[in-house]
C-alpha cells in the first residue's frame, strides 16, 4: 500500500436477516405505523393528535431500529498512490533560449522541476511523479540529465506522445491520475497545423488532464531555412527549380540575399524581403547541374545579430544528377563507311542524343553551284569547342584532321584539353586523315597513344589483349572463352594508323601482325585523363564489324555491343564502375554517424576479397579531409565504415581499392550533414497549441514555468481497504429498550387519557 | 558541310588537280573505308552505266570530301564480297531474270544489315520491263517491306545539293521510289535512268542525250546521284536540327 493504513468507522445492520425479509417487515411496520395514525386522524384537538402521531412514529421507528440491529462496523483503509507523468520536452528546439540572452528553454524547465521539488514532496503521499522525457520517445529523465545533457530530439510530435504515455497505463502497476508537459509547443508532427479534428477528438477522450507549461517567450529574432523543395534527382543540364521557404521573426522590412552553393561554389542567388514580424518568403532558384553524380547543395541566409538560433540559417540538401540521354557530338573528317554504321548505331540508340558534324567539302572541293543551292551550313567551332563543349558528355572526333585551317580544331586543344580534365569523355577514331596520315594531328596530349609513322594498310584481324578480355568494352561474351570466339569471328579490320601506346594507357586491342618498338600495334586503347576518359580507335574500319561481319548470316553484334559498352565506360555509367561507392544515406541529421558502403572490383569487374578501402569525408566548401578510414574488404569485395557524427556540413565522400600497390579504382559520392533539421528550423514558442491541449484534457495552462502544483488539476486516488473488519452492536444496549417501552407506554398512557380505549 | 562558299577564283584546272591529288594521300590508307561504286551482277544485263558510276564517283571526288575509287566494281549479287561494298548500284535496260534463291538470300542480309541499293531503270520503264521485273524480285527479297515514293521533303533531295525534283537521262516519272527498313532507306530507285544521264563513251562525251530538259537536267541528275550517294554515307544527317533553319531559308 502507498500510504499508510488508518481506521474507518461505517454503520452497518447486523441482523441474520436476509435484506429481503428486513425489507418485507420494515414496510410492515410502517404500514402499522400509518393505519395506526389514521386512527386518530379525527381528534379535534390539534395537540393531542399530533402527540399521537408523534408517539406512534417514535415507536415504529423503534421497533425498525430492532429490526435492523445496527452496529457500528471498523475497518482499516489506504489511499492508492497514481503516478503524475511530468513530461518534458527534449526536442533540440529545447536548446533555443527561454528569450534574447537568456538560458536556454530545456534550463528554464530544469529550473522550474527544481522550484517544485518542495511541492512535489508534499503531494508524495497521494501521487508518484515520474520524471519523463519526450523525443519522441519516452524516456525516464533525472535532473542531472536534464541540466548537463541537451535536447538532440529530432522531432516534437505532442500527440504521438501522449499516446505513447497512455499506452504504457496497461503495463504500470499505478494509474495516471495527470500529466504535467513542459514543452515550446513547436510541434512539426501531427499538430503542426494546430489541435484540430480528429486529434482533437482523441485528446477529449484522454481520460486524463493534461496540465501544459508553455517553455519560452515569443518575441524572438529569428531568420530560419524553413524549407526546401527540390526533387531527389535532376537529369544533367535541364534546368530545375528549387523552392526555399525562409521565416523571418523579428525582421519586418529586412531585405536579405538566400544564397545556393554547391559544395562551396554560389550556383544561384535570390532576394528576399520580408512585409512583417512574422512572415515566410519562398526563395526560388532555377539552375542547371551540368555534371552528373550526387552533389551537396546548401541554401543559406545571413546571420543577423541578437538572432536566436544561427543553426538554422542554412541547410543543406543533395542532388542525384542524371543523365536523361547521353549527349554525343560527333565530328567526321570526311563521310565515310565508319561514320555511317556509327551514326546509325548512336541515331537508333534511345538513350543517346546524338549531335553531328560532318565535314562534307573541303577547300579544293568545288559544288559547282552558289551555296544557296546547297544543304551544307557552316562548322559552328567556336560555338562547340569553346562554348558548348562542356554540354557534351561524349566528344566522338572520327577521322579529323587540322590540315585545313578552316576547319582545323587546333585552337580548341585546350578547351577540350579542360573539358577532359573536368570529367568529359574522349573518342578518337583514326583513318587517313589522322596521326601519321595528317600532316597535324592534334589532342596528341589526351590521347593514349601517339603516332608511330605512316599508317599500315595491311587488313588484319583485331585480338584482344588481356587486358581486353576482361574490359567492358571489349569483354563481350560471359566468360573469357566466349568473349575470344566472338571476336576471333570478326572478319579483317583493312588497316590501320601506326601508334604506339603511351605510358599508362590500358591496349583492350592489337594487331597481331604489326610491332611498334617491339609490341604489336595498339588498336584500341584507354586511358583516363583528369577526371575524363578517353578512348582511341586507330582505324576507321570497324564498320567492317557491322556490316562485313554478316557476310555469312550470323547475327554478331559484337560491333553494337563494343560501341554501346565504349559508350557507358566513357560517361562513367555507374555500372560500369571498377569501384563504388554509397554513402548510406544522402543527408544525415546533426550528431549522426555517416555510413559509407564500398565495393572494390578489379579491372575485369570481380570483386576484390581483402583489398584495402580507403575512405575519406572531405569537406566539400574546403577540400579539406575530416577523417578518413582503412578497412579490408569482404569476400564480396564490400567494405562498410562509420565516420561519427561529423560536424555539420557538405561532403565528399571518396573511396579508394588498393590491391598491394595496385589502385583498382576510386569513386566518390556526396553526403550532407544537415546543420539543422525540421526541429531547429522553427525557434517559435507555440503557446496557442499547449493551451488548447490543456482545455481539451480539461488539465490547465501555465503560460510560464513558474506556477504552483495547486494549480493542478488531478484526478483523485481512491481508497482500498486493507486488514480485517470488526463489529460492534449498537441495539443490544438496555438504553434503548428503555426508550422504546417508555415511549410505547406513554403512547398507551396518553390513549387512554384521551380516550381511545 | 563547311560554310564558305566556294571562291570563284579558283579555276577548274585547280579543282581537278586537288580531286586528283586528295586520292593520293588517302590511298596510303587503303580502299576500304572510300566509296567505291559497286554494281551488281545479276542473270540480265548488268554493265551498261559503268562509265556513269565513274564520272559519279569522279564528280562525288571533285564536288565533295567523299574520297571514292573510281573504277567501279562489279560484284555478284549471291557473293560474299557484297558486304564489303556498302553501296550497290543495280541497274538493266530490260527485264531482269529472276533472282536465285541464292541471290535473294543475300541481297536481303544486305539490305538487311545496313547495305544500300541504288536501282535505276536504264529502259526508262514504267509497268513494264525492268521496272515491273524489278519490283517483282524486290519483292521476294524484302517481303514485308512496300516501296512509297519518296516525299519531296526527304532528306535524300537536300543531302548535299537542294534539290526538288528526281531527274535522269530522261524525266518519265518526277520522284523516286523507296523500300525502308526501320527509318532507313535501303533501296532507292529511280525509273528515269540517272545513270545514263552521267555515261561517257570512250571518247569522254556524254553517251546519252538528256531529254527532257537537256545539259540542265544532266547536271539536275548528276546532283541527284551525288546526293543519293550521300545519303548511303550520311543517311538522314541533313535532318537533324542544326540544318533544319538554314535549309528552309535556303529553300524559301
Amino acid at each position: 500500500m502507498d500510504s499508510a493504513a488508518v481506521d474507518s468507522f461505517r454503520l452497518v445492520s447486523l441482523s441474520a436477516l436476509p435484506p429481503l425479509a428486513l425489507w418485507g417487515l420494515g414496510a410492515a411496520v410502517l404500514v402499522a405505523a400509518g393505519l395506526a395514525c389514521l386512527g386518530v386522524a379525527r381528534e379535534p384537538v390539534r395537540l393531542r393528535k399530533w402527540a399521537l402521531w408523534g408517539l406512534r412514529a417514535l415507536a415504529a421507528l423503534c421497533a425498525i431500529f430492532f429490526l435492523l440491529e445496527p452496529g457500528l462496523r471498523k475497518v482499516q483503509v489506504a489511499r492508492v498512490k497514481n503516478r503524475v507523468a511530468v513530461l518534458v520536452d527534449r526536442s533540440a528546439s529545447m536548446t533555443f533560449p527561454v528569450a534574447a540572452g537568456k538560458p536556454s528553454r530545456s534550463q528554464a524547465v530544469a529550473e522550474s522541476l527544481a522550484a517544485l521539488t518542495p511541492q512535489l514532496e508534499a503531494m508524495s503521499e497521494r501521487f508518484a511523479f515520474e520524471v519523463v522525457g519526450f523525443d519522441p520517445e519516452l524516456t525516464p529523465l533525472t535532473s542531472k540529465a536534464l541540466e548537463l545533457e541537451p535536447a538532440r530530439g529530432s522531432k516534437t510530435d505532442l500527440l504521438s506522445t501522449l499516446r505513447s504515455l497512455k499506452a504504457s497505463e496497461g503495463t504500470s502497476a499505478r494509474k495516471l491520475s495527470g500529466v504535467v508537459l513542459f514543452s515550446d509547443g513547436a510541434d512539426n508532427g501531427e499538430l503542426a497545423q494546430g489541435l484540430n479534428g480528429r486529434a482533437k477528438a482523441v485528446l477529449e477522450g484522454f481520460g486524463v488532464p493534461v496540465s501544459t507549461v508553455a517553455v519560452g517567450q515569443g518575441g524572438l529574432k529569428d531568420l530560419a531555412i524553413e524549407a526546401v523543395k527540390v526533387d531527389d534527382f535532376a537529369f544533367v543540364r535541364n534546368s530545375l527549380t528549387a523552392e526555399v521557404e525562409v521565416r523571418a521573426r523579428g525582421f519586418s522590412g529586412q531585405a536579405t540575399q538566400a544564397v545556393l552553393r554547391r559544395e562551396g561554389r554560389v550556383v544561384a542567388s535570390a532576394p528576399v524581403r520580408f512585409a512583417s514580424d512574422d512572415d515566410v518568403q519562398v526563395a526560388k532558384f532555377t539552375f542547371a547541374p551540368d555534371q552528373t553524380g550526387r552533389f551537396v547543395y546548401t541554401v543559406s541566409v545571413p546571420v543577423f545579430p541578437e538572432e536566436a538560433v544561427t543553426e538554422n540559417n542554412t541547410r543543406a540538401f543533395t542532388l542525384k544528377v542524371i543523365r536523361d540521354r547521353v549527349r554525343v557530338l560527333l565530328v567526321a573528317g570526311r563521310p565515310s563507311w565508319d561514320e555511317r554504321f556509327l551514326r546509325g548505331l548512336l541515331k537508333q540508340d534511345a538513350n543517346v542524343e546524338l549531335i553531328s558534324f560532318y565535314i562534307l567539302r573541303n577547300s579544293p572541293d568545288d559544288p559547282m553551284v552558289s551555296q544557296d543551292e546547297l544543304s551544307l551550313i557552316p562548322f559552328p567551332r567556336n560555338e562547340i569547342f569553346s562554348d558548348k563543349v562542356h554540354t557534351f558528355d561524349l566528344l566522338v572526333i572520327l577521322n579529323f584532321n587540322n590540315d585545313d585551317l578552316n576547319i582545323s580544331l587546333a585552337e580548341f586543344e585546350g578547351s577540350i584539353k579542360q573539358y577532359l580534365l573536368n570529367g568529359g569523355a574522349l573518342a578518337y577514331v583514326g583513318g587517313d586523315r589522322s596521326f601519321g596520315d595528317a600532316r597535324y594531328t592534334s589532342f596528341a596530349d589526351v590521347l593514349p597513344i601517339a603516332t608511330a609513322g605512316a599508317s599500315d594498310p595491311s587488313p588484319f584481324k583485331a585480338r584482344l589483349t588481356p587486358e581486353g578480355a576482361r574490359h567492358p568494352i571489349t569483354a563481350l561474351g560471359t566468360g573469357s572463352v566466349s568473349t575470344e570466339a566472338a571476336w576471333d569471328a570478326l572478319p579483317p579490320v583493312p588497316g590501320m594508323n601506326s601508334v604506339r601506346a603511351r605510358p599508362g594507357a590500358t591496349v583492350l586491342l592489337d594487331n597481331p601482325f604489326s610491332l611498334i618498338d617491339g609490341k604489336n600495334a595498339p588498336v584500341l586503347s584507354i586511358w583516363d585523363y583528369g577526371r575524363g576518359r578517353v578512348m582511341a580507335l586507330a582505324s576507321d574500319g570497324s564498320w567492317a564489324w557491322a556490316f562485313t561481319s554478316h557476310v555469312a548470316g550470323a547475327q554478331s553484334r559484337v560491333y553494337e555491343r563494343m560501341w554501346g559498352s565504349a559508350v557507358r565506360w566513357l560517361v562513367r555509367d555507374p555500372e560500369l564502375t571498377a569501384m563504388s561507392v554509397s554513402a548510406d544515406s544522402p543527408s544525415v541529421d546533426p550528431g549522426k554517424p555517416v555510413g559509407v558502403s564500398a565495393v572494390a572490383r578489379s579491372s575485369d569487374f570481380q570483386p576484390v576479397a581483402g583489398a584495402q578501402v580507403t575512405i575519406e569525408l572531405i569537406s566539400a566548401d574546403d577540400g579539406r579531409v575530416v577523417a578518413q578510414q582503412t578497412v579490408p574488404a569482404g569476400p564480396d569485395g564490400a567494405a562498410h565504415v562509420e565516420f561519427p557524427s561529423p560536424p555539420p556540413g557538405p561532403y565528399k565522400v571518396v573511396g579508394r581499392a588498393t590491391a598491394g600497390q595496385k589502385l583498382l579504382g576510386e569513386m566518390s559520392d556526396a553526403v550532407a550533414v544537415r546543420a539543422s533539421g525540421k526541429e531547429l528550423s522553427d525557434a517559435r514558442v507555440n503557446a496557442r497549441l499547449l493551451e488548447d491541449i490543456a482545455k481539451a484534457t480539461g488539465g490547465a495552462f501555465f503560460e510560464g514555468p513558474s506556477f504552483s502544483l495547486a494549480d493542478v488539476p488531478f484526478k483523485e486516488p481512491p481508497l482500498v481497504e486493507v486488514g480485517r473488519s470488526r463489529d460492534q452492536s449498537l441495539w443490544d444496549r438496555w438504553y434503548w429498550l428503555t426508550l422504546m417501552v417508555l415511549i410505547m407506554g406513554a403512547e398507551w398512557a396518553l390513549r387512554r387519557r384521551f380516550g381511545y380505549i | 558541310m563547311r560554310s564558305t562558299s566556294m571562291s570563284r577564283s579558283v579555276t577548274r584546272r585547280s579543282l581537278l588537280g586537288a580531286a586528283l591529288a586528295a586520292p593520293a594521300v588517302a590511298r596510303a590508307f587503303g580502299d576500304a573505308s572510300r566509296f567505291i561504286p559497286a554494281v551488281a551482277q545479276h542473270g540480265g544485263t548488268w554493265d551498261l552505266r559503268a562509265s556513269g558510276l565513274r564520272r559519279l564517283a569522279w564528280e562525288l571526288q571533285r564536288r565533295t570530301s567523299v574520297e571514292v575509287v573510281l573504277e567501279a566494281r562489279a560484284t555478284p549479287l549471291d557473293s560474299p564480297k557484297l558486304f564489303e561494298l556498302p553501296f550497290l548500284y543495280l541497274s538493266s535496260d530490260r527485264e531482269l531474270p529472276a533472282f536465285t534463291p541464292a541471290q535473294t538470300e543475300n541481297l536481303r542480309r544486305y539490305l538487311t544489315f545496313g547495305g544500300f541499293v541504288f536501282a535505276d531503270a536504264n529502259d526508262g520503264s514504267a509497268g513494264t520491263g525492268f521496272d515491273a521485273s524489278f519490283r517483282r524480285e524486290l519483292a521476294k527479297v524484302l517481303p514485308q517491306v512496300q516501296p512509297r515514293p519518296l516525299p519531296a521533303t526527304h532528306v535524300v533531295f537536300k543531302t548535299f545539293f537542294l534539290l526538288d525534283t528526281a531527274p535522269g537521262r530522261l524525266l518519265n516519272v518526277a520522284q523516286l521510289d523507296a523500300w525502308t527498313i526501320g527509318k532507313r532507306a535501303a533501296v532507292i530507285y529511280s525509273q528515269n535512268d540517272v545513270m545514263g544521264a552521267l555515261a561517257r563513251d570512250e571518247s569522254g562525251s556524254y553517251e546519252f542525250e538528256v531529254t527532257p530538259g537537256g545539259e540542265r537536267q544532266r547536271e539536275y541528275a548528276t546532283r541527284l546521284a551525288i546526293n543519293i550517294a550521300m545519303y548511303a554515307l550520311c543517311l538522314d544527317y541533313k535532318d537533324d536540327g542544326v540544318h533544319i533553319l538554314e535549309i528552309m531559308r535556303r529553300r524559301r
